[in-house]
């Protein structure tokens, strides 16, 4: 009998072919916008964690702030919210850069560092806003670690944006200066620190600088060409490989940067998250120079940031407080803060857009639905007569019921089946633009079976409800009236 | 058997009520074949309607086999009209999506008939009726005399007691009309009965019963086998 029903509604669905197919194309849209957007959404932050969890949860990362302690939860809140001005490398002048001050991309390898003051006034509007740049004293690792008892390692790091030349073009980049032992430390935190060519520092006698990969590209250097840092000259000694962190719009020298993708940047992931994750690991746009190095060379690198590893099993928050209080205790205001805050922050933040893509597929699906609804209601008016019929050779309510349910139900299921194949298309096509969008190139939607599965059960039970009620209605007429319809 | 007491049926329409039968009583007993005749809106088709049970009386009761079917709830009196009548319209009443066949198996489907005895059932029935040839064809793609040879297949597939067929000829050229009621004449036998309403004065001749109905009442009944003529 079941099954007899099943070809029936089959039938019926079949017979009404056009608006059938118009009905499951409605709930088809919900189901792909929810597939699309649940499978990116997760995929997003899967990929997002896994970043953090690459550069590692035991790390913290600490800042002076100048005067003793009492910004610190300025500092604090103006790193999280992204405050701090965009000042990655660019290879466009200096003046451009000022008018993108609105990105509120968050560095944290530009914590700290102060702009290439040689000949480029325009740079010290930027450094002006950076409310953590000035007149603040280094932590010495060395102390910290024999201050802190849960702190294990710590290397200080600082980033300066300078003036380089080099024989494919100029510009003004982001320059690093990891000493030797952070190296050693923290590779994590410089994106695996991998080369992809040449041996990296050999000699901390020498001018040897190791290039980004994009900064490479950009400049058009290879291993053992010489490049021209703040009028010193400098050996490539190596270039990294692609750190899997998607180009933040920076182009080579001259070309214009495209206002679109700046504000999809944006507009997509709200800005901190963003920054956070293309800061982090982002090694791509940036130089390296040992800072054993660069201390002789030069004098006015700013305000290292100082990234701290804590024993295993420490508690971060403990060993948080500790590092600031120590740190006060020599006059040094510090502001601390570590890895899993800020994953924390970012997953709250991905966990808001992921609920907010989730609602706008909810309301899609929920159009669907009403579309099946409307579609069914319809069905059931049309059909009056075929319930009649039913009914005069012995159908029960129940069975008339079922029917239409099984109907409505089955545009449902088509229309899930097929939104979930064109959603699982769709985010794989969507992945490739949303992920450089948000700074992750590695990075692919994520199915669940519960994602599948829950989609299919839900389009299916969807598609019964919605029809519940034009069914009922169907299932209660007098048969005497349903048959005189016409 | 079936008995009317004092049968009452009124339509509500908005404000104004349609008395369609006001007091029927009857008895008939099985194996008759019943002829009901009236002028159009004398309530011959809401008599129907009753006996088949595809509506209740709104007073009175129409008692079978000394079940009242008004008691009956909505489940129960799917199943009577599952079990023990068939009906064929005057309009024929095909379900259009389905063939000949699937619309004869449809009754024994929905009662949870095996599928493959369902069809033989069902191919059977149509045998019967003289469609052997057209069993894969829409309703669409046959002539009015065929669809309602196909309704009454699916009449007496599930082998009713009753076959309730209300102007089956209504729409029927003269002599597929006559095909058609000798089909239904046919069934009349062992355990079964049929209840036709039709103009035709010839077809009250061969009744077993003939219940002549006007305004709601019936006016005349005649029983063939008592010869016997009651009028009102
Ligand atoms: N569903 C209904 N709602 C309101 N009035 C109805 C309804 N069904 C029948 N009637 C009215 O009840 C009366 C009897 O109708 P019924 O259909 O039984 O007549 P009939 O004898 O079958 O007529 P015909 O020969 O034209 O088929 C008519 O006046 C009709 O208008
Ligand atoms: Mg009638």
């Amino acid at each position: 009998m079941k099954l007899n029903l099943w070809k029936l509604a089959a039938n019926n669905i079949r017979s009404r072919r056009t608006r059938s197919w118009l009905t499951i194309l409605g709930v088809l849209i919900g189901v792909t916008a929810v597939v699309a957007l649940m499978s990116i959404g997760s995929g997003v932050e899967q990929a997002v964690l896994q970043q953090f969890e690459d550069i590692g949860y035991d790390i913290l990362i600490v800042t002076p702030t100048g005067d003793e302690g009492s910004s610190i939860a300025a500092t604090r809140n103006a790193m999280m919210a992204g405050m701090g001005t965009e000042m990655r490398g660019s290879m466009r002048p200096a003046t451009e850069m000022d008018t993108e001050t609105s990105g509120g991309i968050f560095d944290p390898s530009a914590i700290g560092q102060s702009s290439d003051s040689q000949g480029t006034g325009e740079d010290s509007t930027v450094a002006g806003q950076m409310p953590f740049a000035f007149s603040a004293e280094n932590v010495d690792p060395e102390r910290l670690v024999s201050m802190v008892p849960d702190v294990v390692q710590a290397g200080n790091y600082t980033t300066a944006v300078m003036g380089v030349e080099g024989p494919g073009a100029s510009g003004f980049l982001r320059v690093s200066t990891p000493s030797a032992s952070f190296l050693q430390d923290f590779p994590s935190f410089l994106g695996g620190w991998k080369l992809a060519d040449g041996s990296g520092f050999t000699d901390v006698g020498i001018n040897q600088v190791v290039v980004g990969a994009r900064s490479a590209d950009n400049l058009g250097v290879n291993v053992g060409d010489a490049l021209i840092i703040r009028d010193e000259r400098f050996v490539v000694s190596g270039i990294l490989a692609p750190s899997g962190v998607a180009e933040e719009g920076v182009e080579s020298a001259g070309e214009p940067q495209t206002g679109l993708a700046r504000s999809g940047n944006t507009v997509l992931t709200g800005g901190r998250s963003t920054t956070i994750l293309t800061g982090l690991t982002n090694t791509d746009d940036a130089l390296f120079v040992l800072e054993e190095r660069a201390a002789e060379l030069w004098d006015d690198l700013g305000v290292a940031t100082t990234i701290v590893r804590v024993a295993q099993g420490a508690d971060i928050d403990a060993s948080r407080n500790s590092i600031e209080t120590a740190m006060s205790a020599v006059g040094t205001g510090v502001s601390v803060i570590s890895v899993a805050e800020m994953a924390g922050s970012i997953q709250s933040t991905l966990g808001l857009i992921e609920t907010v893509l989730a609602c706008i597929a909810a309301v899609a699906l929920l159009v669907g639905a009403v579309g099946l609804m409307n579609t069914m209601y319809t069905a059931v008016l049309e059909r009056r007569q075929e319930i009649g019929i039913l009914k005069a050779v012995g159908a029960t309510d129940g069975q008339v019921l079922t029917l239409f349910l099984i109907d409505s139900g089955l545009m449902g299921l088509v229309g899930g089946v097929l939104g979930l194949g064109i959603g699982a298309v769709l985010s794989f096509v969507g992945a490739r633009f949303v992920g450089p969008m948000l700074g992750v190139t590695t990075f692919s939607p994520l199915f669940s079976a519960g994602l599948i599965f829950g989609v299919l059960a839900f389009s299916f039970i969807l598609g019964g409800i919605s029809g519940a009620w034009p069914a009922w209605r169907g299932s209660r007429l007098n048969p005497v009236e349903a048959l005189a319809s016409e | 058997m079936l008995v009317l007491e004092e049968v009452h049926k009124t339509y509500h329409m908005g404000e104004t009520e349609v008395h369609a039968l006001r007091g029927v009583d009857l008895t008939i007993e099985d194996e008759s074949f019943v002829v009901v005749m009236g002028p159009s809106g004398s309530g011959k088709s809401t008599l129907m309607h009753l006996v088949g049970c595809l509506d209740t009386p709104t007073k009175g009761h129409v008692i079978y086999d000394g079940a009242d079917l008004g008691a009956l709830s909505s489940r129960q009196r799917a199943n009577y009209r599952a079990d023990q009548v068939g009906f064929v319209f005057q309009k024929f009443n095909l379900v259009g999506t389905l063939t000949a066949l699937e619309n004869v198996e449809l009754p024994l489907l929905l009662q949870d008939a095996p599928a493959g005895v369902a069809r033989d059932k069902a191919a059977h029935a149509l045998e019967s009726v003289g469609l052997k040839s057209r069993m894969k064809h829409r309703p669409s793609k046959l002539s009015g005399g065929e669809q309602q040879r196909v309704a009454i297949a699916r009449a007496l597939v599930n082998e009713p007691r009753w076959i309730l067929a209300d102007e089956p000829t209504g729409n029927l050229d003269t002599t597929t009309g006559e095909y058609i009621l000798g089909l239904l004449e046919g069934f009349v036998g062992e355990d079964r009965s049929v209840m036709l309403v039709t103009h035709n004065p010839e077809i009250a001749k061969i009744a077993d019963v003939l219940v002549e109905i006007c305004d709601g009442q019936i006016e005349s009944l005649t029983k063939k086998s008592v010869k016997q003529v009651v009028t009102s």
